[in-house]
């Protein structure tokens, strides 16, 4: 993080600062286009547009209340395949930003051409309840942000204990903490600084204190976080409880299509591979006098976290898409947490830091000589 | 005239009586139906071939986790008989399903029963389950549809079951708590209940009855229609609709027709490289990122519209609340007029991209 | 001067027919508007309605297809499918509320030279009265 930053007022709201600041970037040639969300035309949601129109960035909204796509997914969808010409900005919420770079160390997402731009995300209104209410939502979400109100509770339940609200290595940072219509810009890499050059912008205002507003946030979010880890471990703790957190699972998989970090075409547990043939499923059945449907529901959830948590950026979306209210994002932040810690590793921090399963130590994991010998002394009470 | 089994307890226990009877014989090897799994009343599918596990069953529970479909497909087929209790869409699903390759009739012996409709996934969530369902129960004594049903539900005209083994009558039976009633439709069904001592009558189900179900079914897809219908001619109605969707797929993936691996949408055609997003771009000032999210909805019409059951599971799982099934159901309706076709009527007629007729839509072409 | 409308019109057409009677017209020298693109397909069966629908969608004013009469599919049954499929799409354009004039299905043989110029004509003529297509301006596609 930059210690220095350019400071800006503003009289009409942060977020039409934050499009004149697209704007003036564009007329000067900076970015060629721009990926923003969009209200769509019923108003009931957002949708990710890529706009070369300075016209079509005042429609667009660069905080919008939800999140219903992930912003990382749009940019996967445009940069995946083959390179581009145009330079392109984009304005996400800081997991967005964690999970593009993530993306990115997973060969999905081309971060030549992009430069990334971020703030301090006072959270997204849960899909569910935007939908239905959406004027108002607007009316609610203008004034979170206007207040700087990082703690509403009517956000998305993972976005109470987002620490990382602010902490992101994006190449841009509009930082709001604690300020009144006043906004610092703040560049994070060399991409942001030449931005800044452009607009002839000094970034020569130090931050401590902003620095100092996010971390009080930072300390009331941490509390809840260690609150909300501590209901989810019970729930989580021992086979039975996992079947009984998913029972309700209708094995739908919206939570692995919604995450933006799944990225698979086709996933391991939709594919072939994990399916059974007729014959074996009776036989099980017999076996054990009746089996359940739909199959695998803990494989599949406990099989994605092995897959996907070392990545995960907590961004909510699984619980968004999750029919049947199966509180996925929290175990999902509990469990990666955990798998996280375990190579001292935070996803979508670092874009150098590569993925901990593509790269090894000769001496790590030291406790794994302690788990091993626990799980054979386990092993010989059982004898 | 079917022949029926009479039993003086309530359907339930008829049902469950006459099962533990066939299961214990080892006449059918066992039994796929909706089972409680917690004291919640949460239900899931279960395949059970044990007699003393069969106490779980709640076979006619208003609920649809899964498609039931789907499960057939997967343990199908069979080779042992297996009774399969599921409910009419289900089983036109099946049967669509049994049409594409995607499973079989085989040692199969389906039990069906006029549906009063199901409740929506996320109604059957709550603490007072138990309240909500006996309600619903209440209700369907008449010939009302409950008004907490899935959309679908309400419009829909399919509530007997098509091509059933064995028929009950449940929605619309005053005497559901009292009696039950097993109508055997079919030769297999018969031959089955042979060994099982008990009265048999020949009996019709009460036509009268049923036409006044229809009757208020189809006044309810009148409303359903008016509800959803698109006034305007033009894009706007139609992107107001889809325009939230998050292109999850969810929908496809819950649909009993939706059967491929990987959905053609998801496949590598249309990924597309950033220079052809970039010249698309230049002649065009905004373009939605991820791109084809209103396409897939075309498309997936396109593909499956004339098989659509109605069941309503897809608008259930959508995250975005889209009204995608009530929508899938009228369009599918009318695709599938052209053909006179009814999804699920028969097992032996051919879906209708996949069979010609030299003399049919004279005026195209000219 | 406001400038005129010239339609694009994606057209599909089969190998052993209608091409054939696009060709014929040229030899013909008979007059038919630009504003056909015509794609050559080895039947009219080929013709994936996912062809047609992402046409419309990326803004093509109209599309038509193009196929052997009935009866006369090089590969024998061709174009029926075609022509169910067609319907199809035709009638959940309806249901929907787009606008299914701007779908054309003809049948042209490969000797009818002058009914291609007919078809393209007409066609052109149709989608010019009704307009271009609004897919074009919406971003939300």
């Amino acid at each position: 993080m930059a210690n220095n930053g350019a400071k800006i007022s503003f009289k009409n709201g942060l977020q039409n600062q934050m499009r004149d600041f697209l704007k003036e970037c564009m007329k000067k040639g900076i970015f060629d286009a721009v990926v923003l969300p969009v209200r769509v035309p019923a108003n009931d949601s957002y949708a990710w547009i890529l706009m070369n129109d300075i016209s079509i960035v005042d429609q667009a909204n660069p905080i919008p209340p939800v999140m219903p796509v992930q912003g990382a997914k749009a940019l996967k969808s445009l940069t995946r395949k083959g390179d581009g010409i145009l330079k392109i900005a984009t304005i996400m919420k800081p997991c967005e930003i964690r999970a593009t770079i993530e993306l990115a160390k997973l060969s999905q997402v081309n971060l030549e051409n992009i430069t990334l731009i971020s703030y301090d995300c006072p959270g997204a209104i849960p899909m569910s309840i935007y939908n239905n209410l959406s004027d108002d939502m607007e009316i609610f979400y203008n004034d979170v942000v206007s207040e700087n109100n990082f703690v509403s509770e009517k956000m998305k339940e993972v976005c109470g204990f987002c620490v990382d609200f602010s902490d992101v290595p994006d190449d841009l940072h509009f930082g709001f903490t604690g300020l009144e219509n006043e906004v610092y810009i703040i560049p994070n890499t060399g991409k942001g600084n030449s931005v800044l050059e452009k607009l002839e912008m000094k970034s020569s205002e130090n931050l401590s204190q902003w620095k100092k507003n996010v971390a009080d946030i930072k300390k009331i979010k941490s509390k809840n976080r260690i609150d909300i880890y501590k209901q989810v471990q019970p729930t989580v703790d021992g086979l039975d409880n996992l079947q009984k957190t998913y029972e309700k699972c209708i094995g739908c998989h919206n939570c692995q299509s919604a995450c933006p970090i799944c990225y698979c075409r086709q996933c391991f547990f939709d594919s072939t591979a994990s399916e059974q043939s007729a014959n074996t499923l009776i036989d099980i059945a017999e076996k054990r006098g009746g089996i359940g449907f739909p199959r695998d529901k803990i494989m599949f959830q406990v099989g994605r976290m092995s897959h996907m948590s070392l990545s995960c950026v907590s961004c909510g979306q699984c619980m968004d898409a999750c029919p049947v209210n199966i509180p996925v994002a929290k175990i999902f932040s509990f469990v990666s947490s955990k798998t996280q810690n375990t190579f001292e590793y935070r996803a979508g921090f670092s874009g150098d830091e590569p993925i901990p399963l593509k790269v090894y130590k000769d001496d790590e994991l030291s406790k794994i000589h302690e788990i091993v010998k626990n799980a054979e002394s386990d092993g010989s009470e059982h004898e | 005239m079917s022949k029926v089994i009479k039993i003086d307890i309530n359907s339930k226990q008829g049902l469950l009586d006459f099962l533990e009877h066939l299961l214990s014989n080892n006449e059918i090897s066992g039994v796929m139906s909706l089972r409680k799994i917690n004291e919640n009343g949460i239900c899931d599918y279960g395949l059970i071939t044990e007699v003393d596990d069969l106490k779980s069953i709640e076979p006619f529970a208003p609920v649809m986790p899964v498609n039931a479909s789907h499960i057939l497909s997967s343990i199908t087929p069979a080779k042992k008989p297996i009774i399969a209790i599921i409910k009419p869409c289900e089983l036109r699903g099946f049967v669509e399903r049994v049409k594409r390759k995607q499973g079989s009739m085989k040692n199969i012996i389906t039990v069906s029963y006029t549906c009063g409709g199901v409740l929506p996934l996320n109604t059957f969530q709550s603490d007072d389950n138990e309240k909500i369902v006996s309600e619903y129960f209440e209700t369907i004594k008449g010939t009302d549809t409950p008004e907490n049903v899935r959309p679908v539900c309400k419009a829909c005209e399919h509530f007997i079951p098509m091509t059933a083994d064995i028929t009950i009558s449940v929605f619309g039976n005053k005497d559901f708590n009292s009696k039950s009633c097993l109508m055997m439709n079919t030769e297999q069904a018969i031959k089955l209940s042979k060994s099982y001592k008990c009265e048999i009558v020949e009996k019709k189900m009460d036509d009268k009855l049923m036409d006044e179900i229809l009757k208020k079914r189809k006044a309810g897809k009148e409303k359903l229609y008016k509800e959803i219908a698109i006034t305007k001619d033009g894009l706007d109605e139609f992107v107001d609709i889809f325009g939230k969707c998050i292109g999850c797929h969810g929908c496809s993936r819950v649909c009993p027709i939706c059967y491929c691996t990987l959905c053609d949408f998801e496949s590598s055609n249309y990924d597309y490289k950033v220079d052809l997003i970039e010249n698309e771009l230049s002649q065009k000032d905004g373009l939605r990122l991820p791109p084809d999210t209103i396409f897939f909805q075309l498309g997936r019409l396109n593909h499956m519209s004339f098989s659509c059951i109605g069941c309503g599971q897809c608008e259930d799982v959508c995250p975005a609340g889209i009204p995608v099934s009530s929508i899938f159901k009228k369009v599918g309706e009318s695709t599938a007029e052209l053909f006179d076709y009814i999804p699920g009527k028969d097992v032996e007629e051919i879906i209708p991209v996949m069979m010609i007729k030299e003399q049919e839509f004279p005026e195209v072409g000219e | 001067m406001e400038k005129e409308f010239t339609p694009r019109i994606t057209s599909f057409v089969c190998k052993w027919c209608t091409y054939t009677g696009a060709d014929l017209a040229g030899i013909g020298r008979l007059q038919y508007p630009t504003s056909i693109i015509a794609m050559r397909v080895l039947c009219s069966s080929r013709i994936d309605p996912v062809f047609i629908l992402k046409s419309y969608l990326k803004g093509a004013d109209g599309i038509l297809i193009g196929g052997c009469h009935p009866g006369d599919c090089h590969y024998e049954t061709g174009n029926y499918y075609t022509r169910r499929r067609f319907m199809i799409l035709k009638s959940i354009f309806d249901s929907l509320g787009l606008k299914s004039d701007r779908l054309r299905l003809s049948w042209i043989s490969a000797s009818e030279g002058g009914k291609f110029a007919r078809v393209a004509n007409e066609f052109t003529e149709k989608i010019k009265k009704i307009g271009p297509s609004d897919t074009k301006r919406n971003m939300f596609l």
